[in-house]
């Protein structure tokens, strides 16, 4: 067996010029699938943890009612002696803390002009032990200190459309769980950017006491739970489940792929784009190797016609072009994770950055992740294609009339 | 008596447009095991596809050839093969060496594709090579050989797995004439000391000198038979009156 893998070795590098062509091409192949690998799992990598650690955390906990009926009156779906159940839930392990929140939306004016806000309330500590942290143009994040001013944040396409900024005053107005309409002031006390635009011209962000104080309710929308790390996420949910049960109100969770929408659709159009890619290189190998792997056979043709009257089976044949073509695929494969990691590192210490795509506002850094899975399965795909590349020659081998190849010129 | 080769009426004609053509024609032969046979004949007389037709490598338009009791024209492809790899060894006129092989390696082939283990096959091409006294030449690779060191690597690649019968066709054809001498005398050699049947195809009459027995060949059909007593005998007149001398003796 190893005489056999040594002679389909060798006739790899019988002729040195064409093979080499043949490796650029199947490494080119993998080496770009490695690198588009790469950034795309650095982008979902990086848009997962960036959405979780914006404020989604890795579970929320509401009101089971929440996901039944659109809510009557405000906070009607909401949790009901929400500190009872952070406790029972901060208990469990790899939390590492819970953040309340509560979501309500109404009017903001600055004396002259109205418009509509998004509000999203928080405990400023919280949030912080969790790092969930605003990413702030201007001032400073929430403090929340008793007696102080209430505090705000406030996106940055709302301050200019109510032409505000750190230091401003604006009065928000909402509707209590009541029904009523009640209003606070508040001081800017920050300019923030999601990253989304259009999000940036609606929202604002006060301390959760100054939330509850507007809407007259001690109930809070959810809890959002982080973790000490992404991967634990499913064996938390686990754990929470017969916790959560226990509880008067019932409860219902929710694991952070569930909310993130926009997280998913990227990342089926980066698979979508990548499945693509892969289907080119797959093609571009075996087109351009069924030729070279012909011209191979041809050439040997009264080589073949030799083995075969010494009585080589026919399936030796077409194993021996089968072989080779595996190896070439292999050799290939090689030198495009050396070739596709080297560029790589040297993109990476580029420190290359994109411009931001349609809707957003931050520029994006690129950088090519290091994927073992990607250079498996670039590797299993151009073998695969070249081993089928080797299909046509082999046959065409195997069905060789000895005498005729013996006559071969 | 048995025989080791036996072709019986055997004919071969290939298509050529809408007609064909006939390379044999009612051949007939007998050769026995040990036996060292010269087929000669000029260029076009079928000598070539009498060996492949020996050598079941093709198959006759009609008749028959049996090798060592089997009917080769009656078996399958993979019969026909497995017959090969045990009772055959090839010589060819061009050597036929594999290029990226040394020449031991080459000497192995016919081990390897017979499943011997690796220690079996290194000793026996060892002893191939030093039958045909290439052992100092056993890691060479055949573009470092000279075309008379090919082709004794040739005749040590056929015998290695000691076949009942080596067929060698026109094996001297690229040598010069020391060359083709020492590698007639040397199949004789392996003739005599290994029981080997030989059987091949030359048109030099200097080669014939000392072969026991010499079938000729002239358009596909045997105008003579000849053994050592007659081996002298110099058939007279051109190849198309001898072939019609035979044809109504």
């Amino acid at each position: 067996m190893s005489k056999f893998l040594l002679l389909a070795f060798r006739n790899v590098f019988r002729n040195r010029r064409r093979t080499l062509m043949t490796l650029l091409v199947v490494g080119g192949g993998v080496a770009g699938l490695l690198l588009a690998g790469g950034y795309f799992a650095f982008m979902t990598d990086g848009l997962r943890e960036n959405t979780i650690r914006n404020g989604l955390g890795h579970i929320q906990i509401f009101n089971a009612e929440h996901f039944k009926r659109d809510e009557v009156r405000v906070l009607d779906t909401g949790i009901d002696n929400w500190r009872q159940v952070a406790a029972t839930i901060s208990s469990t392990a790899h939390v590492n803390g819970v953040a309340p929140r509560i979501e309500f939306y109404g009017m903001v004016s600055n004396g002259q002009k109205s418009s509509v806000y998004m509000g999203s309330a928080v405990d400023p500590d919280a949030e912080r032990s969790l790092g969930f942290t605003p990413h702030l143009l201007s001032g400073q994040d929430l403090d929340a200190k008793p007696g102080a001013d209430v505090e705000a944040l406030v996106g940055a396409g709302l301050a200019k459309s109510m032409n505000v900024k750190v230091g401003d005053g604006l009065t928000l107005l909402a509707v209590t769980s009541d029904g009523a309409l009640n209003g606070i002031d508040v001081e800017v006390t920050g300019i923030v950017q999601t990253g989304v635009a259009d999000l940036d011209a609606r929202y604002l962000r006060i301390p959760l006491n100054a939330a509850q104080r507007l809407l007259q309710s001690d109930r809070v929308t959810n809890l959002v739970v982080g973790l000490d790390a992404t991967a634990n996420t499913d064996w938390v949910y686990g754990q929470l489940t017969p916790r959560l049960n226990g509880l008067p109100q019932q409860m219902e969770m929710k694991r952070w792929i569930d909310l993130a929408t926009y997280y998913k659709q990227v990342r089926n159009l980066f698979d979508g784009i990548f499945l693509f890619m892969g289907v080119i290189v797959f093609f571009m190998v075996l087109m351009s190797s069924i030729n070279t792997l012909l011209m191979s056979m041809f050439e040997r043709t009264r080589e073949i016609g030799t083995m075969l009257a010494m009585g080589t089976p026919y399936s030796w044949i077409v194993a021996l072009f089968m072989t080779e073509a595996a190896l070439l695929g292999l050799l290939g494969a090689a030198i495009g994770i050396v070739g596709g990691n080297l560029a790589a590192a040297l993109l990476n210490v580029l420190n290359l950055r994109l411009p931001p795509p349609p809707g957003y506002t931050v520029s994006i850094l690129f950088h090519v992740l290091y994927v073992p899975g990607i250079m498996a399965g670039a590797s299993i795909l151009v073998t695969l294609s070249l081993v089928l590349a080797a299909i046509l020659p082999a046959v065409r081998a195997s069905r060789i009339q000895i005498t005729e190849a013996l006559a071969h010129v | 008596m048995n025989h080791l080769v036996t072709a019986e009426a055997v004919s071969r004609s290939f298509p050529l447009d809408h007609s064909s053509v006939s390379a044999l024609d009612d051949v007939n032969l007998r050769v026995s095991a040990g036996e060292f046979l010269a087929i000669a004949g000029p260029s076009g007389s079928g000598k070539t596809t009498l060996l492949n037709l020996i050598g079941c490598i093709d198959k006759p338009t009609s008749g028959r050839i049996v090798i060592d009791g089997e009917d080769a024209t009656k078996l399958t492809s993979a019969r026909t093969a497995a017959l090969r790899r045990v009772k055959i060894g090839f010589v060819f006129q061009t050597f036929n060496l594999i290029p990226v092989f040394t020449a031991s390696e080459n000497v192995e082939f016919p081990l390897l594709v017979q499943g011997v283990s690796g220690s079996e096959r290194r000793r026996k091409a060892a002893a191939a090579l030093e039958s045909v006294e290439l052992s100092l030449r056993a890691t060479y690779r055949p573009d470092l050989l000279s075309g008379g060191e090919r082709q004794r690597v040739a005749v040590a690649r056929a015998i290695v797995h000691r076949p009942a019968l080596v067929l060698a066709d026109e094996p001297t054809a690229n040598l010069d004439t020391q060359n083709a001498t020492q590698l007639v005398d040397l199949m004789r050699e392996l003739n005599r000391n290994l029981g080997i049947t030989f059987i091949f195809s030359t048109h030099d009459q200097r080669l014939l000198e000392h072969t026991p027995r010499i079938v000729r060949l002239c358009d596909g059909r045997v105008v003579s038979d000849t053994h050592a007593a007659a081996a002298e005998t110099r058939l007279e007149g051109d190849c198309h009156e001898q072939v019609s001398a035979a044809r109504f003796s």
